[in-house]
């Protein structure tokens, strides 16, 4: 089975190859401004990847004109996408709510969404989780946590 | 010298000063076994408070933490595959398999013997030996530090895994992350963007954090919900008297990973994950089945894990006597030194005896008292967070990770950067890009760039200051011995079997 | 909406307590010092180490509080400092020459004009020091041996754009030649490359030498008259080289403080100098004290940042 030539561009390692040398080339402008001493290792790393990801590349493409198919990189997309969104959401919320509402909040909403429904395991996680993070760094520690754009002080 | 180390022993034993230490290795347990919570922060975060304490108390406090931090690290690497702190990252190659095969009691009661036999051994050594290790490290200047620079790098490519291609892009990765920031001789900022937060280097927690804690978390919440977690009940925990006599053949591993270590530790710079990938790479060449590492070797995790809490102590000589740390925590604890009047120096260890030779104490009490709280602590309860189902697991961890990388420098900016290594991290892990590498470039590929260029300094552009002494020779020796070995090894045996097949 | 009203009415009733308070009772809240460096570190331990005396020169049950700041060479923090709103309230550590040779070296958010100039705190002045193995054991032979072979001379300091280097540019002027610069990652592998032999000479602050003194040449100290640190050791001045350099610690708030905090946290800081606990407990910590409050202050900011503009346009170091 051969796959067909828009597809074969599409396999993940071919893809994150493609992606490493897009990446390196842009980095390679501003390390080329760079003086002699201080652009030797960036630049040297920088060559090293565009060569490693070239050949990875070329391996790749080799290896699906032979007909190997390729795994895709997770079974369940979707969730994997949410997961990553979930936690940008935290971070995001972190900087404008707060830490410890964002913490509230999410907390239960990542287990829940995630497939854990039991109510008082939710509301004991969250309590425990946030009640022991305030004891430990805000009160022993006197830690200050972000308290977010929008609400301030 | 040796009565003033008598003499600072009753000092420490009474009340509050050995509470500290108990009260120190617990917290470290729990610091370093939290992914994104490490001893340089815990420490760091203590240091204010120490200034009310008594000195004793505030260094036992220290002195615990390190020691509890550096075993801690050790149960989120066995049983999650996320090194809880830097120096755990050597402890999940064999570790995790471990756990995965039912033996994760077992790797734990590895660990927490070994973190404690390398403890003790590193603070005999801070207690007998410092000031004639401290002239070792004397003959340390930028040229041999470079050379110890490249003989770790070197090591990485027995980390480079099944495909060497992926693992030298895994290399070139970290080493290019190491250049970030401010330039190590001009100061002028590369690859910064105009961001200040950038123009100290990426801290390895940043990177750590977002390259091996945010993958599992994914992990845990793609697969559909299980409640049983992560085959928590199948911990096989015994005992610990009964674990200890089938670690009897851990003995040779054990004395070659503290030398090692304690060796790392007085080197500035190096640190403890740099002794426990060493220490892993050496016993490994040394074991008669180096086939059986990497997939659940107990010697493994006792190789890594004595090694870095043997550089625990022995980093604080160099600190002590130079005021140069050798890892990241003893530049926190040097802090802690200074609060209380504790400058570092020759003068230390007349001017204020008691402390400086109770703090030593402290040391080995808190390396001794791993075992017991340690062995207890971790197996019967911190193993049981692996029964919580994977949905709260998971949002419980990146609680974690967002509050030990905001806590390094008290910003958001470094959290979004943990995001974006986290990404990457991702697809690294899912494409079998191997991480080891990644985190070496980083810790040693600035190190070797900033020593290389001073020595090139010193010897105003001329590269033969390189070789220009014996222990630069010497370790240059060393280096090519590591790769080319194993080569010509490889080479005889096939030359051996195609010998045997004809 | 009910929560909103009685908010309001809280707010408003703080505002008018705030308004007749401000006057006779500086301060009323916590004062916050910004320190750009982290927990333990020589400018963070100065900040603790004066919080205390403050808080008792200010009296009324003051409270001091620190909060770092760390990164970039405490850029970031000094600029959070500058920023802040001028009521008294944020104060910030300063350094000398480091913050003002940071608005000549890159892009800074801040400027000379940008501060209440409170207090420099600390002065520590640069000395001179060779390695034993070097056999440069006075300033003549090192002069002579830097004369006869421009560059030959390894210098080992922290980084460029620093006070050790500032004075490594004057003693150039000086005496008319030239060294080899190598610029450490900070004051502590300057001096063990020292003590191991690995460059010839070094350019330190006089904290860092005093506990090493028995390892080291320490050839003279760059001040006016001999520093109580180490009454021992001469100046540059009594050995004929008009050398004076050092690195400074101070305090500034943001520009445009109310007169009346203004006064007296000046007040508080002037007390500095003549008490003997405080003197003591600076020594333990390693800083060397100078008090200079106000505009005498400002006026030394502006002379170094002279001299960092001066030497830039001459000699860039980046």
């Amino acid at each position: 089975m051969v796959e067909p030539r828009a597809s074969r561009l599409l396999r993940p390692e071919t893809l994150t190859a493609l992606g490493i040398i897009a990446v390196a080339a842009a980095f390679l402008i501003p390390a080329l401004e760079l003086r002699a001493n201080s652009a030797l290792l960036p630049v040297a790393m920088l060559i090293g990847l565009i060569v490693l990801a070239t050949v990875l590349l070329i391996s790749d493409q080799r290896k699906a004109a032979a007909g190997h198919v390729s795994k895709p990189m997770t079974k369940a997309p979707g969730r994997v996408a949410g997961a990553f969104l979930l936690v940008i959401a935290y971070v995001v919320a972190t900087s404008l709510i707060g830490f410890y509402p964002a913490t509230i909040i999410t907390v239960p909403l990542v287990a829940h969404v995630f497939g854990y429904r039991s109510f008082f395991g939710l509301a004991a996680a969250t309590l425990i989780v946030v009640g022991a993070i305030y004891l430990v760094f805000d009160y022993a520690m006197a830690q200050q946590f972000p308290t977010g754009l929008l609400l301030g002080r | 010298m040796y009565s003033e180390l008598l003499h600072a022993l009753p000092e420490v034993l009474t009340f509050a000063n050995f509470m500290a230490v108990i009260v120190g290795v617990v917290a470290g347990i729990v610091v370093g076994a939290m992914p994104g919570l490490s001893a340089t922060m815990a420490i760091s975060v203590l240091v204010p408070f120490t200034f009310g304490m008594s000195p004793l108390v505030a260094l036992g406090l220290m002195a615990g933490i390190y020691n509890g931090a550096m075993y801690g690290g050790a149960i989120p690497a066995v049983l999650l595959r996320i090194p809880g702190t830097p120096a755990a990252v050597a402890t999940t190659f064999d570790g995790y398999p471990m756990a995965q095969k039912g033996q994760g009691g077992f790797a734990l009661q590895v660990a927490v013997v070994s973190s404690s036999i390398g403890g003790i051994a590193s603070a005999i050594a801070l207690m007998v030996l410092a000031p004639p290790l401290s002239r070792v490290t004397l003959l340390f200047g930028p040229s041999e530090v470079f050379w110890v620079a490249i003989f770790g790098l070197a090591s990485i490519i027995f980390l480079l895994g099944g495909n060497p291609v992926k693992g030298l892009i895994s290399a070139c990765f970290g080493v290019f992350v190491s250049v970030i920031g401010s330039d190590p001789i001009f100061g002028n900022d590369r690859f910064t963007f105009g961001q200040l937060e950038m123009l100290d280097g990426i801290n390895i927690v940043i990177l750590l954090v977002g390259l091996y804690a945010l993958p599992p978390v994914i992990d845990l919440l793609e697969v559909p919900l299980k409640t049983d977690g992560v085959n928590g009940s199948k911990l096989g925990t015994e005992p610990i008297w009964r674990a200890l006599p089938r670690m009897k053949r851990f003995w040779k591993t054990w004395i070659r990973s503290s030398i090692i270590g304690i060796w790392i530790g007085i080197l500035p710079g190096a640190g403890g994950s740099m002794a426990a990938f060493m220490s892993y790479n050496e016993a490994r060449r040394a074991s008669r089945t180096p086939d059986t590492w990497g997939n659940g070797e107990p010697e493994g995790v006792a190789a890594a894990e004595t090694a870095n809490n043997a550089d625990t102590a022995s980093a604080l000589i160099p600190a002590l006597t130079l005021g140069i740390p050798g890892t990241a925590v003893a530049a926190v604890m040097l802090g802690g030194l200074l609060i209380h009047g504790l400058q570092p120096g020759p003068m230390l260890f007349r001017e204020n005896p008691d402390i400086v030779f109770g703090f030593m104490w402290q040391f080995l009490f808190g390396a001794i008292l791993l075992v017991l709280l340690g062995g207890s602590l971790a197996t019967n309860s911190f193993a049981r967070l692996l029964n919580l189902p994977r949905p709260l697991l998971g949002s419980v961890i990146i609680v974690l990770m967002l509050i030990g990388v905001y806590s390094i420098h008290g910003r958001m900016f470094d959290v979004y950067l943990m995001l974006l290594f986290g990404a990457i991290g991702y697809v690294m892990d899912k494409l079998k890009f191997p991480l080891p590498p990644v985190v070496l470039g980083l810790i040693l590929g600035g190190f070797a760039e900033e020593n290389l260029r001073l020595a090139l300094r010193i010897g105003r552009g001329d590269w033969s200051i390189l070789f220009a002494n014996v222990t630069s020779l010497v370790i240059v020796a060393l280096t090519v011995a590591v790769i080319v070995g194993p080569m010509i090894k490889r080479l005889l045996s096939k030359d051996g079997k195609t010998a045997e097949g004809n | 909406m009910l929560k909103f009203i009685s908010k309001a009415v809280l707010a408003g009733t703080v505002l008018l307590a705030a308004g007749a308070a401000e006057a006779a009772d500086y301060p009323d809240k916590p004062i916050e010092v910004i320190v750009g460096f982290d927990a333990g570190g020589g400018t963070d331990v100065m900040a603790r180490t004066v919080a205390p005396f403050i808080e008792k020169y200010l009296g009324d049950g003051a409270s001091v509080v620190i909060k770092n700041v760390p990164g970039a060479s405490g850029q970031i923090g000094v600029t959070q400092a500058a920023n802040a709103a001028p009521d008294g309230y944020t104060l910030g550590t300063f350094n000398l020459p480091g913050m003002m040779a940071r608005t000549i070296d890159r892009k800074s958010d801040y400027d000379l004009d940008s501060f209440t100039y409170l207090a420099n705190v600390v002065n520590d002045p640069n000395v001179i020091v060779t390695s034993k193995a070097s056999g440069l054991d006075t300033l003549d032979k090192l002069i002579a041996e830097a004369k006869a072979n421009p560059g030959s001379v390894t210098v080992g300091m922290s980084s460029l754009g620093g006070d050790d280097h500032f004075a490594l540019i004057k003693l150039q002027n000086l005496i008319g030649t030239e060294f080899t610069i190598v610029p450490f990652k900070g004051s502590a592998p300057a001096r063990t490359a020292l003590m191991g032999g690995h460059v010839a000479m070094g350019i330190l602050n006089i904290s860092e030498v005093a506990k090493f003194r028995d390892q080291l040449n320490v050839l003279g100290v760059a001040l006016n008259k001999r520093s109580d640190f180490a009454p021992d050791l001469p100046t540059f001045k009594e050995q004929g080289l008009d050398l004076v350099n050092g690195a400074m610690r101070g305090f500034i708030a943001p520009a445009g403080l109310p007169d009346d905090a203004k006064s007296k946290l000046e007040m508080a800081f002037s007390k500095l100098k003549d008490d003997p606990d405080f003197l003591k407990a600076m020594k333990d910590t390693a800083n060397p004290v100078e008090v200079v409050t106000g505009d005498d202050f400002k006026a030394m900011t502006k002379d170094i940042y002279d001299l960092a503009k001066k030497v830039w346009e001459t000699t860039p170091w980046n």
